[in-house]
């Protein structure tokens, strides 16, 4: 196949069983190794069936129609065991307590869970373990109950649990959604940790000022539909954004009430260039 | 740790033993007190349940679970004493009741029994961790599922407990009546379980996924992070 996207996905189209509507409707793209990509969209458009599809989740753990493909390193999902899925790639969902197998009962134990499951050798558990702990600052909470942890804390060690598998793509849907403002840092650092490392990162989030800071391309999701898959500039500048109401970063908001664009033609995204940008304007109206 | 159970942490080499180990004593040592109904087994075998404690350092606590059973001993003392079948020797009279010889040894067999079952069991309780226990007999060739079931209600019964108080305390801050008659009591517990049920239910399906991503139903021989020197094969 000579296919060298991380992820294809091709016309995919997905139902929930007892239901006529469909979740997914042909749905396209490719995301390249190492590339981190951010999903946006109103409720129920369709954001958490396609985190589901991509981990395989559906159509092997949901039933239902579906159609189409998703491959992962050009191999379909639905033919790939389970047990080499979930070392290539690995799923955090949004609430950290129902994340928490509730089979351990130290942070230590519920990270090394799913090694156990995957029969690694004891010693390299314990290497692999430590090592993860340690990069997410949760060593010093290795001996505590999972549930006695912050919210942050335990979406951490949500997220440990998974990289401890080592895989080379992370689907986060919604992880930082009831975190407080140091929970949702500390977690987007870590994105960008994997990020760096070169892990392939597809992120849903609602938080746009921090989403675009890391994320190289954004899929927007509309009732199912995939409306645009292109950089966050290209996204949120669309003159059709304003009516589906996803809504947009802050200080795309503030230049595009000041109608400033870059250089690019394109309302700026990022804090940094929307400071530059308005500066420029501020110096422009002094002269 | 908020966990159900009797665990108490210590380094003894009573701790350090295989929980199936401590199983296989604690059901020995009640099921030879049944089939040998002497006084002499039931103190041997009390005896050594007692040392076993001592050395793990939990003895305070076992005091404080066979304490608990001191009433029914009682109660047993006192019907054996008195009602036995094979009640014919009268040993002293008390309040005009009338104590015989037979029934007392026969209530000293029962408690001895009894006791005897709640030291054993307490040496597999108190000093081994329920997630231990059900690891090792998954080792043992339990079902993951069922070690699963049980290692998970003992962890998640205790976070329902405090999700209850929390639905109970903004049921209250909305002025429902949670004290009074019958009925409103009734009407409380009816606010309270359909939001505990629901939410328990949604959290389970993501809890379900959790499993599936971390490979529970895995087919292949597991790794068992911790190793009892009895359990190596």
């Amino acid at each position: 196949m000579g296919s060298t996207e991380k992820i294809k996905i091709e016309s995919l189209t997905y139902a929930y069983p007892f239901s006529d509507k469909n979740a997914l409707e042909n749905i396209s793209f490719s995301i390249m190794p190492g590339e981190c990509v951010g999903i946006i969209g109103r409720n129920g458009a369709g954001k958490s069936t396609l985190c589901l599809a991509l981990t395989g989740l559906v159509p092997k753990f949901f039933k239902g129609r579906y159609s189409g493909k998703v491959l992962l390193d050009g191999e379909d999902v639905r033919q790939i065991s389970y047990e080499k899925l979930v070392t290539k790639i690995g799923l955090v969902l949004q609430n950290p307590f129902s994340q928490i197998t509730g089979a351990r009962i130290t942070v230590y134990e519920e990270v090394a869970f799913g090694l156990e499951n995957l029969g690694i050798p004891r010693d390299e558990i314990k290497q692999r373990v430590e090592a993860v702990l340690k990069a997410l600052d949760l060593w010093e909470k290795r001996d505590e109950n999972p549930f006695e942890l912050s919210g942050g804390q335990l979406q951490k060690l949500a997220i440990a649990s998974v990289l401890v598998l080592q895989p080379e793509v992370l689907v986060l849907d919604e992880p930082t959604s009831q975190l407080d403002s140091g929970g949702t840092k500390e977690v987007f650092e870590i994105i960008s940790q994997m990020k760096s490392q070169g892990i392939t990162i597809v992120l849903v989030e609602h938080k746009y000022e921090m989403l675009v800071e890391y994320v190289d391309k954004i899929i927007f999701l509309q009732e199912g539909k995939m409306i645009a898959f292109d950089e966050a500039e290209k996204i949120f500048s669309l003159p059709e954004i304003d009516e589906y109401m996803v809504g947009e970063p802050i200080y795309t908001k503030l230049c595009k009430k000041l109608n400033l664009k870059n250089s690019r033609g394109y309302y700026p995204v990022k804090f940094s260039e929307a400071v530059g940008i308005l500066r420029e304007a501020r110096c422009g109206s002094d002269r | 740790m908020r966990v159900l159970g009797l665990y108490v942490e210590r380094d003894t080499p009573v701790h350090k033993l295989a929980p199936f180990t401590k199983l296989m004593y604690a059901v020995t040592s009640t099921v030879v007190t049944f089939l040998f109904p002497s006084i002499t087994v039931g103190i041997l075998f009390l005896v050594l349940s007692v040392f076993l404690n001592t050395i793990a350092r939990v003895l305070k606590h076992l005091i404080a679970l066979l304490m608990v059973v001191s009433v029914l001993s009682i109660s047993i003392f006192l019907i054996q004493g008195m009602f036995y079948v094979g009640n014919y020797t009268p040993l002293f009279s008390l309040l005009r009741l009338t104590f015989y010889k037979e029934g007392l040894l026969r209530a000293v067999v029962l408690v001895l029994r009894l006791f005897n079952m709640i030291s054993a069991f307490g040496i597999l309780m108190l000093t081994t961790r329920p997630s231990d226990l059900i690891d090792d007999l998954v080792r043992r060739g339990l079902s993951p599922n069922v070690g699963y079931v049980i290692a998970s209600v003992l962890q998640i019964v205790p976070q329902m407990l405090s999700t209850a108080t929390r639905i109970i305390d903004a049921q209250r801050s909305r002025g429902l009546e949670m004290n009074g008659s019958f009925h409103k009591r009734f009407k409380a517990f009816l606010a309270l379980i359909g939001p505990l049920v629901l939410g328990s239910l949604l959290e389970a399906r993501e809890r379900a996924l959790a499993l599936e991503i971390r490979w529970f139903e895995a087919r292949t021989k597991r790794t068992f992070l911790k190793d009892f020197s009895e359990s190596k094969r």
